[in-house]
């Protein structure tokens, strides 16, 4: 980073020497990126755990189905408008992601409606057992998103930091969620609902506070 | 040279290039446009500190304009993001110079509506954007701007505080 020098010509003679040629950021090169990032990252959820059991008989289960897709269109969303925050322009719309994130939502809200029907059988040690491995599994399974992001978003310009932060993270969660839903076998709305989606809101949470941490201007 | 926006962007995609010749142009061009950008709208003692700091932020942040996008738009957002920044840390800082000369020039070269500052500021409730003007840009104490308004001298704080915080969420608006 240069120092302010005492005028303007002066300083334009020093940004003008220091010029080096530097490669455009390409909306479709930050997206290819991306998507690249969240088909590695399924490809190893599949290669180390291995992919459903009733994928591989041929069949599908819609709830599935439904989560599954909602988490990967919640990620595709939220790193659009990542992209988009990295190259700021006066008139840029940043709300897209949110009509995803309302959607998705109702995964978390239904699965709390039917967890409260069920009583204290949601609290048993085998479930929260198994729903937080899949919470840790979705998370490591989005840090490689998280990184291409959080790597676009130093290189960009984005004049919202914290809030660029949040978005890499909810994408990064989504498509971490997303790439795991292709291991796990459990169809049940609870499970899906606030475990998987528990991967989504953590890693909200880490790049809203490590993402401004890392940009500078 | 006048800075239209065929001009700019045709330099900004040949210093990305890496044309120092071009570059140098661009950035006078720059620094003529941002004068006429922050005119008005930051204490005149401030103003070289901003447009260069903004000058620096393109420097720093070519790589962020798209070739296909226009040029204005993106030197805008990063003069807003600077404009608002400057003002944050005079907050956080409770610089209290005052400026005697505050009138501007009436050369300001035409700049679109959309992407002012006015603009800007526009998007706020009129009590935050009458304080954030009365204290942060035109440099008049709490004590003061609380007698120009009516607003207790805690509100002006207050209206400061929520205004900048916004204003920093709203830089991209048009």
């Amino acid at each position: 980073m240069m120092m302010t020098p005492r005028n303007s010509d002066a300083l334009i003679a020093d940004l003008v020497g220091d010029l080096e040629p530097v490669r455009p950021l390409r909306f479709g090169a930050g997206m290819a990126g991306t998507l690249a990032a969240a088909g590695v990252s399924a490809a190893l959820v599949i290669g180390l755990f291995g992919l459903r059991p009733d994928w591989l008989a041929g069949t599908v289960n819609p709830m599935h189905l439904v989560a599954t897709g909602l988490f990967g269109g919640l990620g595709l969303a939220a790193s659009v408008t990542v992209i988009v925050m990295s190259r700021p322009q006066v008139g840029s719309d940043h709300s897209g992601w949110r009509w995803a994130a309302g959607m998705a939502a109702m995964l978390p809200v239904a699965a709390l409606i039917v967890a409260m029907g069920r009583g204290r059988d949601v609290l048993a040690g085998a479930t929260m057992r198994h729903g937080a491995e899949c919470f840790a599994a979705g998370s490591i399974a989005s840090l490689l998103v998280f990184a291409v992001l959080t790597a676009w978003l130093r290189r960009g310009a984005p004049t919202a930091p914290a809030r660029a932060g949040l978005v890499a993270g909810v994408a990064a969660g989504a498509f971490g969620a997303f790439a795991f839903s292709l291991h796990c076998p459990d169809n049940d709305i609870v499970h899906l609902g606030i475990w998987h989606s528990m991967a989504v809101l953590a890693m909200a949470g880490l790049g809203r506070l490590l993402v401004p941490r890392l940009i500078r201007w | 040279m006048r800075a239209d926006e065929a001009t700019l962007a045709r330099l900004m995609a040949l210093s990305q290039a890496g044309d120092k010749q071009a570059y140098a142009a661009l950035l006078e061009s720059c620094q003529r446009w941002l004068r006429g950008y922050y005119s008005r709208r930051i204490a005149p003692s401030s103003l070289d500190d901003l447009v260069q700091e903004t000058l620096i932020a393109l420097h720093n942040k070519r790589a962020s304009w798209d070739p296909t996008r226009p040029f204005l738009p993106w030197l805008a957002a990063i003069a807003r993001y600077r404009w608002v920044d400057h003002l944050r840390r005079l907050y956080r800082a409770e610089t209290r110079e005052l400026n005697e000369e505050l009138h501007g020039t009436d050369d300001e070269p035409a700049i679109a509506a959309r992407i002012s500052i006015d603009r800007l500021l526009g998007l706020l409730p009129p009590a935050q954007e009458r304080a954030i003007a009365l204290v942060k840009i035109e440099g008049l104490s709490i004590a003061e701007a609380s007698e120009m308004t009516g607003q207790s001298e805690s509100l002006v704080k207050v209206n400061i505080h929520r205004g900048l915080k916004k204003l920093a969420l709203l830089i991209e608006k048009e």
